[in-house]
């Protein structure tokens, strides 16, 4: 019967000990930061093309389809991969370290957030889309009868009304966004998960190693989803918007209580 | 410009708001407006009838370009709106020139379009604080005093969801007029109330009448009496009748025009 290691288990999940390693501390706040960067980058991303798919001009929208098109019909793992490998074999970009505010950016970092940025661009994209198709036409209409651009309606009238329908995809997308960030461990990123595949290389317990991974990664969304569940019944309570799934609906995917 | 100045429809003639020529639009290959001429003077209060898909609210919504066309000219305030000519072919106009003259324009929608995340007063402030740019103190000050004339001081800070469908379409109003425009189109302003709120609009509406040039589709012949200068009915895309409320009901020119009002008038 298999020993389980208590005492290793305990020593790389309680933070205590765990971020007396270095590669662990280190690990947890690149995945958070790497997240947040990429997400953010997703977003914008994914606003420009969901408005360039609107656009009336053909080639923008061919633009935004073709974008759409690679980014969401190849694996995000080949992305990675063509983009760190690809471009650094070719000279295009070298992804040399970057050192700013006395930090040290290591390319691979780099490639990560920027494959995993335009990713979720892609995905974001159509999210975004949605979120604008919801708010009714005369929405629009009234804006322009007032004389605004179709940039300044956007911006004041539009988007804040889409916001509502954007925010909850948006919260899931970043769920799913620090569980991917696990895929950087193949270009050596430095993230969480490549802390753990490192001591596991040297010490060999992968049951203990990789379940002190997973109950970082599940106390970080669980976090988030608890964020998540604030932020919309934020957005929500202004209005009396139908009621946002609680904090523990969301977690298990239950829906509870009278619809 | 190639119209002639002595002509009494000159679109530089300053007693004239909306100049319609030859206008001519069309949904793919239906013609939903044939050959429409149409003069709206400064204070005028015109009234457009006619069933619904005669091109009613298409010829309005031409008038502050929601809507393009297809030949023909529109000026309001002797502008062309939405288009300059190049060698005799429309061009559409710059966004930015487009904008600047739709501000000019007040507009009522039927189903008021109020912006939902907004309160009423910030309804109203919107468009004079993120297009005219005044200052924020001086558009609240406008915007109240606005409240007060459509009767609404009260709830100022209330969102449109909270507001009866009537009181929603009184900010409506209080919204466009915020811009200062020289003429508002109203387009079926009434018809989606509930009809004990009818009132309460049309009573803002005929005393915006005294003062404010306007173009209103709507078949609420109270209105008409009370208020309207002029009345147009308009069926199959052409403005069949062009008179005042007496001569078009006392004596219509065509059949067409007799069967609809009886429709209307019962």
């Amino acid at each position: 019967m298999y020993h389980f290691d208590w005492a290793l288990f305990w020593k790389y999940l309680w933070p205590g000990t765990a971020f007396q390693n270095p590669l662990i501390l280190h690990g947890l706040i690149a995945t958070i930061v790497v997240s947040i960067i990429a997400q953010v980058m997703g977003v914008i991303l994914g606003l420009f093309a969901a408005l360039a798919k609107m656009s009336k001009l053909a080639l923008l929208r061919a633009v935004a389809d073709a974008y759409i098109w690679f980014f969401r019909g190849t694996p995000l793992l080949v992305q990675m991969m063509l983009l760190f490998f690809g471009l650094g074999v070719t000279h295009i970009y070298d992804f040399p370290d970057i050192h700013i505010w006395g930090l040290t950016i290591i390319g691979a970092i780099q490639a990560g957030v920027l494959a995993l940025g335009v990713n979720e661009g892609a995905y974001m994209a159509e999210i975004v889309r949605a979120g604008i198709q919801a708010v009714d036409a005369g929405q629009m209409e009234a804006a322009k009868s007032l004389g605004m651009t179709f940039g300044l309606a956007m911006r004041r009238i539009v988007l804040p009304q889409a916001a509502k329908v954007i925010v909850p995809p948006l919260g899931n997308e970043f769920n799913n966004m620090m569980k991917t960030t696990t895929l950087m461990t193949v270009i050596s990123a430095g993230e969480l998960f490549y802390a753990y595949e490192q001591i596991n290389a040297q010490l060999f317990k992968p049951f203990e190693l990789y379940l002190d991974a997973s109950i970082y990664y599940l106390a970080m969304t669980t976090v988030w989803s608890y964020i998540q569940s604030r932020i919309e019944a934020g957005l929500g309570e202004r209005k009396g918007v139908e009621k946002v799934p609680g904090f523990f609906e969301r977690l298990t995917g239950v829906r509870t209580g009278a619809h | 410009m190639n119209t002639n100045s002595n002509s009494p429809t000159s679109a530089s003639d300053p007693s004239i708001v909306v100049l319609a020529e030859k206008v001519n639009k069309f949904f793919g290959s239906m013609h939903i407006l044939k050959d429409i001429d149409m003069v709206v003077r400064k204070k005028e209060v015109v009234v457009i009838i006619g069933p619904s898909g005669a091109g009613k609210s298409t010829l309005l919504r031409c008038i502050n370009h929601l809507e393009k066309i297809n030949s023909g000219h529109i000026y309001v305030n002797g502008k062309m709106i939405g288009y300059h000519e190049i060698n005799g072919k429309l061009v559409e106009d710059s966004e930015r020139n487009i904008s600047l003259q739709r501000a000019e324009i007040g507009m009522v929608f039927q189903r008021f379009n109020l912006f939902p995340h907004l309160t009423a007063l910030e309804n109203i402030m919107e468009a004079p604080v993120n297009v005219r740019k005044v200052p924020r103190d001086q558009a609240e000050a406008d915007a109240e005093r606005l409240l007060a004339r459509v009767g609404l001081s009260d709830k100022r800070d209330k969102y449109p969801n909270q507001l009866s469908g009537g009181q929603q379409q009184r900010i409506a109003i209080a919204r466009a007029l915020a811009m200062k425009p020289a003429l508002m189109l109203f387009d079926e302003p009434t018809s989606a109330l509930d009809p004990e709120m009818i009132g309460e609009v049309l009573d803002v509406m005929k005393e915006l009448a005294k003062e404010i040039t306007m173009v209103v589709v709507s078949h609420e012949m109270g209105f008409v009496r009370a208020a309207a200068n002029r009345i147009m009915f308009v069926d199959e895309g052409r403005i069949i009748e062009d008179t005042t409320p007496e001569g078009l009901f006392n004596n219509p020119r065509e059949e067409r025009t007799k069967a609809f009002l009886s429709k209307i008038l019962t």
